[in-house]
């Protein structure tokens, strides 16, 4: 077993969230908030802004324009998918580096996240879910924990692999039995300590729900789903493969049908290209 | 020179410097074909088993499905030359996630949709590598027909 405070103390090596995130979700999440108010937020932080520029100007979303300023952003996109484009900057500084220890390259785990975002947003749309930024933020950071389990993963991975092909664990659980904590853990640690609300905290730490109680939380559960789906199309999939639980009574409590799950897929499909030229930059 | 084969993608070619390659597979299938007098390959990636879930999708691409990808990726080889007879078939993919059953399993379907319609056209399948918990990327060189079949986290080898 390794030492886990010694696993815990390299969260304090990794740059947090920038503050801009959380201001940008308390304003989301109030409908009294402005354009003008968001917008103030948002130039304050030079290098968010940026993000959101090239965003807004790629493939993705198609303009007909050039947009060069926040303001002309949110008046083109709105409010809500502004949010979103920010949420993302702000996440994306430590998901883009790769992660030896689960075979991922440069940009694979920034591709995972973004597409689990924007699936469960989705989902939380359909379901009429209240806190979509909530959802979609924690999509986004659900892997967090991976950053730096990376390098235990990669000391430990025969071990693990052993587990996982020989004795029925999820990869999940093999982090756990051989490293004595894993990414889901470890990730509601890191947005404990980076002031994130205890609900994304319960949320990135039971997205594999390991426990039954976790299924009964709806943004979690969303969030799980998500997941899963991203996980069959193998986008920014690596060593841990598709070793995880699917819960067949989740797709009934969200009430999602066969036609459904695979509809969001064929969906993505048409997306996938775009996705990229977006998570590119 | 590699060419990429995406998510609901296929690339088909003739030239003798070309490797196609599709990545990260999850349940999605890899279908590659050969055929090694007419130096033709071709490369599919394919997400769901059956376009009836959405006609108008499967029109705009049909790499989405498997039942209407593989015969465009057929079709497409046979265009460069290939003939039927001939060509040489490598089917990998399909994982699933742990206890994932029915309707959901799109692994299992993607799986089950390739060998209907292979065992009711009469083509045979020469390699398969499908099913299991695990994440596969598929190289082919056009060249020669080599294959390479990579495992997260467990290499790539020569099949």
């Amino acid at each position: 077993m390794i030492d886990i405070a010694s696993i815990i103390k390299k969260i304090d090596r990794l740059k947090p969230v920038p503050q801009v995130a959380h201001k940008v979700m308390a304003i989301a999440e109030n409908p009294e908030s402005s354009m003008s108010e968001l917008s103030k937020i948002i130039v304050y932080d030079t290098a968010v802004t940026a993000n959101l520029l090239k965003a807004v100007n790629s493939a993705y979303f198609g303009l007909p324009d050039q947009v060069n300023s926040v303001h002309q952003a949110i008046v083109y996109m709105g409010i809500e998918q502004v949010v979103d484009l920010v949420l993302m900057s702000a996440g994306s500084e430590n998901l883009k580096e790769a992660q030896e220890g689960y075979d991922l390259d440069t940009g694979d785990l920034w591709k995972y996240s973004v597409s689990s975002a924007l699936i469960a947003r989705e989902l939380a749309e359909k379901i009429g879910a209240k806190d979509v930024h909530l959802i979609f933020t924690a999509a986004l950071l659900k892997d967090i924990g991976k950053v730096i389990l990376s390098q235990y993963v990669k000391d430990s991975f025969e071990k693990i692999d052993t587990l996982v092909t020989e004795k029925g664990f999820t990869f999940r659980e093999a982090e756990k039995e051989v490293i004595g904590i894993d990414h889901a853990e470890l990730g509601g640690l890191m947005a404990q300590k980076w002031n994130f609300s205890p609900k994304m905290v319960e949320i990135i730490k039971n997205h594999h729900l390991p426990q039954k109680s976790s299924m009964s939380e709806i943004e979690t559960s969303i969030v799980y789903m998500a997941d899963m789906i991203c996980m069959m199309m193998g986008i920014g999939v690596g060593s841990d493969g598709l070793a995880y639980r699917f819960h067949q009574e989740i797709v009934k409590r969200l009430n999602l049908t066969e036609k459904d799950f695979q509809d969001v897929i064929a969906r993505f499909a048409e997306k996938i290209e775009q996705i990229e030229s977006m998570v590119r930059i | 020179m590699n060419l990429n084969v995406g998510v609901a993608d296929m690339k088909v070619s003739n030239d003798p410097e070309a490797v196609l390659a599709t990545y990260s597979l999850g349940s999605c299938i890899g279908i590659a074909i050969y055929d090694a007098v007419a130096r033709v390959g071709g490369l599919l990636h394919y997400m769901l088993p059956e376009s009836t879930l959405d006609p108008e999708k499967a029109k705009k691409n049909p790499c989405i499905f498997a039942d209407t990808g593989i015969p465009a990726l057929f079709k497409a080889a046979y265009k460069l030359g290939a003939k039927k007879q001939r060509i040489k078939v490598v089917i990998v993919g399909g994982s699933q996630i742990l206890d994932q059953k029915g309707f959901f399993n799109i692994g299992k379907r993607n799986e089950t949709a390739v060998r209907k319609m292979f065992h009711r056209n009469n083509v045979i399948i020469d390699y398969t590598d499908v099913g299991g918990v695990v994440n596969r990327t598929i190289k082919l060189a056009v060249d020669n027909g080599d294959v390479w079949l990579k495992v997260s986290g467990k290499g790539e080898k020569m099949i």
